[in-house]
């Protein structure tokens, strides 16, 4: 059995194996409810209390780390104030926080109430785990009404879509990933086009015809049409046109109305837009 | 089964890690890649079908933590292993010097396949800006991987696991 051809190349049979079934992972895609993506699930369930710990404890150490430089420059002052300063800037680090979140949380239900629609609230944990593509995690799932393909959104604007759902966490496509596609128009000139994610970081509009009058600083906003978003949230302002692009289209760039960076609470629309006409026809 | 359960634990912490940190470090590219240290370590000193189930399932779990194309960390982090498994029975020596070599192109390798995968093979034309960053995550990785290797050395010594591959 040792010397047999199989046992000599069982880890490159293996391999081989595993790369095809991997192979045929990509080609047909992992839907919610299928048996490949009950793995998925359990693996975000699993990570999702751990990476919340590690955000706890780095925010925590962040704080730490605050705390006793000021601790130092408050000695160099007065040795005898040292404790009780330590504690009064500890307690205000703990105020701040809560107030910057009770602010982030009161802008959130105010969009809510903007929205006019079903929407619930959720914490960010987590970033990509590669940083290839730009994804989040969330701490709310489907437990929370959660389930792929959802809107995500913060007080600025549109923020992305739910790819992967498990009972107590999501993740998060940000529009800025190269693999992200939302229909969008400009305010002004109502040009419709698709805002994609590039490979090396930014959001463009895609398919915007030669001929439409699109401008630096116009508006983009949501469509409704892609069946995701509700209508009229915005994507972000023009930040370049060029005209002299090769292709049919416009090479327009978008800076994001959101940073993605800074995001620590957003929206999620639990409730599909209702269906839309073509924005260009108003 | 110790081999899976401490690789486990390894995962589990690493991608809690490079999840929750780059929320907070503003330059991404400092934060090693220590999914594919793990594998290398896998590839390097651990022959067998069940190391290379496990580099799939590595790449799997990273799968539910990152990228939009389920499959797409499996198939890269199996590519990772299979590699790292060919170096090391070729070379008379798979020290830390081979490991943090192999990480370094691996890190390089995989993110090109990864954006070649997920948006063909014209988007490597766009990648020229992620290259200075890519190239530093490398050697960031490259420089951590030794530390991470001792680490497991460490952690398999204490689990009574061999801590180098059996020349085959």
């Amino acid at each position: 059995m040792r010397g047999s051809f199989l046992w000599r190349n069982r880890v490159l049979l293996t391999s081989g194996a595993l790369l095809i079934v991997s192979l045929h992972l990509i080609s047909t895609g992992v839907h919610p409810g299928d048996l490949a993506a009950r793995p998925e699930s359990a693996f975000l369930e699993i990570i999702s209390p751990v990476d919340a710990a590690f955000t706890r404890l780095s925010d925590g150490l962040s704080s730490i780390a605050t705390g006793y430089l000021d601790l130092l420059h408050v000695r160099e002052e007065n040795a005898r104030l040292r404790n009780e300063l330590a504690r009064v800037n500890s307690d205000r680090a703990r105020l701040a926080e809560l107030e910057v979140e009770n602010r982030h949380l009161g802008e959130l239900l105010e969009l809510k109430d903007v929205l006019g629609a079903k929407a619930v609230a959720a914490n960010v944990i987590g970033s990509d785990a590669t940083g290839l593509s730009r994804t989040l995690m969330l701490a709310s799932g489907s437990s929370d009404g959660l389930r792929p393909g959802m809107a995500v959104l913060a007080n600025q604007g549109v923020v992305g879509k739910i790819i992967a759902i498990s009972p107590h966490a999501s993740r998060v496509l940000l529009i800025d990933d190269h693999n992200s596609a939302l229909d969008g128009f400009d305010q002004r000139s109502r040009a419709r086009g698709i805002v994609a994610g590039l490979v090396d970081d930014g959001l463009i509009l895609k398919y915007a015809d030669r001929s439409q009058d699109i401008r630096i600083g116009d508006t983009i906003v949501t469509s409704g049409l892609d069946g995701i978003f509700p209508r009229g949230l915005l994507v972000g302002t023009i930040q370049s046109v060029h005209r002299g692009a090769p292709g049919l289209f416009l090479g327009v760039r978008i800076e994001p109305a959101v940073d993605f960076r800074e995001l620590e609470q957003v929206l999620i629309v639990t409730q599909p837009p209702p269906h839309l006409d073509d924005p260009a026809k108003d | 089964m110790r081999l899976t359960l401490l690789f486990a634990a390894f995962v589990v912490l690493g991608l809690a890690f490079e999840s929750a940190v780059p929320h907070l470090v503003s330059f991404r590219a400092l934060i090693p890649n220590l999914i594919i240290i793990l594998v290398v370590d896998l590839g390097l000193r651990h022959h067998g079908v069940v190391p290379a189930m496990l580099a799939f399932a590595i790449g799997y779990a990273t799968d539910a933590l990152a990228g939009s194309h389920p499959g797409l960390n499996a198939f890269m982090m199996t590519m990772v292993f299979l590699v790292s498994y060919e170096i090391s029975t070729r070379l008379m020596v798979t020290n830390a010097l081979v490991g943090a070599t192999v990480v370094f192109f691996g890190v390089i390798a995989t993110a090109l396949a990864t954006v070649a995968f997920a948006d063909g093979f014209n988007a490597l034309s766009d990648t020229g800006s992620m290259l200075p960053g890519l190239t530093l995550e490398a050697a960031v990785s490259a420089i951590v991987a030794p530390f991470i290797f001792s680490m497991l050395a460490a952690s398999k010594r204490m689990t009574g696991l061999p801590v180098r591959a059996k020349r085959e």
